[in-house]
């Protein structure tokens, strides 16, 4: 194995350039990625985290990318309220997939992407005929998925419940290494020029009458920097930031309990999803199993990290071991948490303020997915207006009113 | 069912050693309702160990000392009403609530206005060349196999160690008839001035000075030779241990080039004293502070030891590591005080009751001073490790591994993060340490300065058959609880 190079502790600690053309705020995947590619394509660029890089739900998700739509996605509303927005966002995921194919090489190193493919399962028939119409959908995005049931699921999975009355299956889903890939995108970034400062703490933004170079002054805990533009890569607390300046962001933070488990012989190589009840379930390439799907933990103020919650370990694990059963006397060695951002329309935040010309977002649910593809087509925008079309304006960050003046 | 469910107690104390016994009896004797639970299948903890299930003891006279301090001090809990749950094992705290896990049977949540906790500690690990060679044992492992299972590995031992241990650790095995062919103790040999000092603070401590003298009179009459100022360099062998190179150090425990000493033997017994184990008190969200000389980070307490949490108090080695005795009134103070905080007993009976264990604490710690020089830790201990030597042996990283991360950050979270060190069964317990003495001397910091990786529950590892509660509903889809309204 090569031993990968990160950012030094030295240079990460180093004083905050005077000014730059573009501040990146938030050291996690988003950022990390928008400071690469901004960097690459020539822009000048400071990236500022608040503590150390990737700490945040970029490097403390299971590392899942996801293809097959899940329930996360699903509003509850029913299938023709969201059937378009299902339709794009299945769309998004093949284009960000294929973002991720590249990434080893575009990075140079490897981010352990693994496609495994994923079972997405079904305990009831009213979730069987989700499956049907999710189905349905992703052939139309161009998503290889087949509806499995009876004794042909028991035949390719004889690992999940017997109970169980169906699963979609999709060949190309997996996951990839979430400790890794931010980090090696903050190191490429800084080969390209990049300034990564990390115990930044972003305290205000002052936006200026003026434009230019002093649009902006970014002031933090480890002093001040001048701006042209901003991007607001803030993840959970990606409002908190966007409110500095008057905007606010349609997002809402959750802190998301993971379980872990000792390494057992191989069970299965798929990731496993309910589309009913909360389970993302994977083993892992050391032979561990993932046991997570967005059970709640409760909060705490930064910089703690929020706390686990057995309650969540109890029901999340119940869910696991009613999927698939062998997990039965699997033990669990460490569970963590994630502040995960959500959008409350289940859309994005991605693009450049109307209200605040300058002021950025990089912003999504299921991050890890999509902030490759996110940060690639903002970067290219930035860099070179004119030749990009704009984001849906169902992206914009100024859908809900502003908040009010003060 | 009833016998499933525990009776929500006053008090909750988690261990069942010394500290937590003596614990347990103050608080019940004043009449709170007490659940003790312990992970093992015995009381008596690790330095009063008792014989493992299967065994029965005919003649206690001919078992050793610890034995029947441990017996007495386990009997003393008879018609005490203490509630004592065995192979129970405390595996997370949270907001008052504590989840107990006995082997075999689901997660219990209990939930209790104080806890005592009463952890205990663990051998100091070690990090050297070869020390995670078959063969090579921690004191406590070894002292475990002995006292549980009556059982010795290997033909030809070497105890390496410091502190108290490494004089009365191989005296103890050389009477359930170990073959020590030697035993190095890293720290200095006593000048007349310390044993002047060990004499002037002995009064009232003849019961450990004669343990020390009856240690040493061991060693002479099993003809153990006992060389000070050495210590472990690396162990080597094919596939197991086959021999130890040792070393004379400075008073930093830093190897003096040119001295290295090779021995043949098939097992190294490792014994650089003991650590706290934080895991739990950490969990509870408790302030610490750091103490070498105690194990390193040590729990904040008050005189009555609270910790920093409302509730939770923290007694015994797990609290500093200082010995049995210490423990025994330190346990005592801790269950008084949660009696006192509780309202069962008064302010004045509490410090009467308190007065007669704070007397001999100070007598003790009096001792402890006067042989600190001999005592102490150096951190030369910390820097025997190579670029090849296993660091975290749970997921195999070698210190080569860790050297760019630790170069990025000096945070072990992230260190953690970077190599999965720390990332295995044992959850950093073994690692932990030996990292942040890198990071702190990579960065040019001390290393009380670098901050332990986040604490999570399980504090043991725990089958997802104990933990999974099937009576839980999920938290359904992921949508807002309330939509945002326009101010």
């Amino acid at each position: 194995m090569t031993v990968p190079q990160w950012v030094s502790a030295e240079s990460g600690r180093a004083p905050l350039p005077p000014s730059t053309d573009v501040v990146v705020i938030g050291g996690g995947i988003a950022g990390a990625a928008m400071a690469y590619y901004l960097a690459k394509g020539g822009a000048e660029v400071t990236l500022i985290e608040r503590g150390e890089l990737n700490r945040e739900a970029s490097g403390t998700n299971a590392g899942s990318f996801h293809l097959q739509l899940a329930i996360h996605q699903l509003s509850g509303q029913g299938g023709d309220a969201d059937r378009d927005r299902l339709l794009a966002e299945a769309r998004l995921s093949v284009e960000a997939f294929a973002v991720w194919e590249g990434l080893g090489e575009e990075l140079g190193g490897s981010v352990d992407l693994h496609r495994t493919g994923g079972w997405m399962v079904a305990e009831t028939p009213e979730q069987l005929q989700i499956l049907h119409d999710k189905h349905e959908l992703e052939e139309l995005a161009g998503i290889e998925t087949e509806v499995v049931v009876g004794d042909d699921l028991r035949d390719r999975a004889p690992y999940l419940a017997g109970n169980l009355l169906g699963a979609t299956y999709c060949p190309v889903e997996g996951h990839a290494n979430p400790l890794v890939v931010a980090p090696l995108y903050a190191v490429r970034a800084a080969q390209h020029g990049a300034v990564i400062r990390t115990h930044a703490d972003v305290r205000a933004i002052e936006v200026h009458a003026a434009t230019g170079a002093r649009r902006f002054t970014v002031h933090t805990g480890a002093g001040a920097i001048d701006a042209h533009r901003v991007v607001d890569c803030g993840g959970a607390w990606a409002g908190e930031l966007a409110k500095m300046v008057g905007i606010r962001l349609p997002v809402r933070s959750e802190g998301l309990h993971v379980n872990v488990t000792e390494p057992r012989p191989r069970m299965f190589v798929p990731m496993i999803q309910h589309i009913g009840r909360r389970l993302t379930l994977k083993q892992t390439e050391n032979d561990t199993f993932i046991i997570g799907g967005g059970w709640p933990t409760p909060t705490a103020p930064p910089p703690k990290r929020y706390p686990t919650s057995w309650h969540s370990a109890a029901g999340n694990t119940a869910v696991a071991v009613s999927v698939v059963p062998g997990l039965a006397d699997v033990r669990v060695v460490r569970t963590w948490s994630g502040v995960i951002v959500f959008t409350n329309d289940f859309s994005p935040v991605v693009g450049e303020s109307a209200q605040v010309p300058g002021f950025h977002a990089c912003v999504s649910s299921t991050g890890f997915t999509f902030s490759p593809l996110f940060a690639r087509q903002l970067a290219e925008q930035m860099l070179a207006p004119a030749a990009t079309s704009p984001f849906p304006q169902r992206y914009s960050l100024d859908r809900v009113p502003a908040v009010a003046t003060y | 069912m009833a016998e499933n469910t525990f009776a929500a107690p006053d008090v909750l104390v988690v261990g069942g050693g010394p500290a937590g016994i003596s614990a347990a009896r103050a608080a019940a004797v004043a009449g709170l309702k007490v659940l003790l639970a312990d992970e093992r299948p015995t009381l008596g903890g690790q330095i009063y160990k008792q014989p493992g299930p299967g065994f029965t003891v005919t003649d206690p006279a001919a078992m050793d000392r610890q034995f029947r301090y441990g017996r007495t001090l386990i009997e003393s809990l008879d018609g005490s009403g203490v509630d004592v749950r065995l192979r129970t094992g405390v595996v997370a705290v949270e907001d008052g609530n504590a989840v107990l896990v006995t082997e075999g049977e689901p997660a219990r949540t209990v939930s209790a206005p104080r806890m005592i906790l009463a952890p205990g500690a663990h051998d100091r690990p070690v990090a050297f060349p070869g020390w995670t060679l078959p063969g090579v044992i921690t004191a406590g492992g070894l002292q475990t196999l002995a006292k549980t299972q009556r059982v010795l590995p290997g033909k030809r031992i070497l105890f390496a160690g410091a502190g108290p241990v490494a004089l009365a650790f191989p005296a103890q095995l050389a009477h359930y008839g170990a073959n020590i062919v030697l035993a190095l103790e890293a720290g200095p040999s006593p000048r007349p001035a310390d044993i002047l000092q060990v004499a002037r603070a002995a009064s009232g401590n003849t019961a450990l000075l004669l343990d020390a003298v009856r240690y040493r009179t061991g060693l002479l009459k099993h003809r153990i030779p006992l060389r000070y100022g050495q210590i472990v360099v690396r162990a080597e062998g094919n596939g197991t241990l086959e021999r130890v190179v040792h070393a004379a150090v400075d008073a930093d425990w830093r190897v003096v080039p040119g001295t290295e000493q090779t021995v043949d033997v098939d097992v190294l017994c490792v014994g650089y004293g003991f650590v706290p184990s934080l895991e739990l008190l950490r969990l509870a969200g408790c302030v610490f502070d750091y103490r070498e000389d105690l194990g390193g980070h040590v729990v904040h307490r008050d005189d009555w030891h609270r910790t920093s949490v409302d509730g939770v108090y923290a007694a015994g080695d797990g609290a500093g590591v200082e010995g049995s005795f210490v423990a025994i009134d330190e346990g005592t103070i801790a269950g008084l005080a949660a009696a006192m905080d509780a309202g069962v007993l008064g302010k004045d009976s509490a410090a009467k009751l308190a007065a007669p264990a704070r007397q001999r604490l100070s007598r003790r710690r009096a001792l402890s001073t006067a042989t600190s020089r001999m005592y102490r830790v150096g951190p030369g201990v910390f820097e025997l490790s190579t670029e090849d030597t296993v660091i975290c042996r749970c997921e195999v990283v070698r210190q080569r591994d860790l050297a760019p991360a630790i170069e990025s950050t000096e945070d072990i979270n992230v260190v953690k993060a970077y190599t999965r060190a720390g990332m295995g069964p044992c959850q950093g317990k073994n690692c932990q340490r030996h990292i942040a003495s890198l990071i702190a001397r990579e960065h040019g910091r001390d290393v009380s300065d670098i901050a332990l990786a986040t604490p999570r529950m399980p504090v043991r590892p725990v089958p997802i058959s104990s933990i999974a509660d099937h009576t839980i509903d999920g938290p359904g889809l992921f949508v807002a609880e309330e939509t945002e309204v326009a101010p």
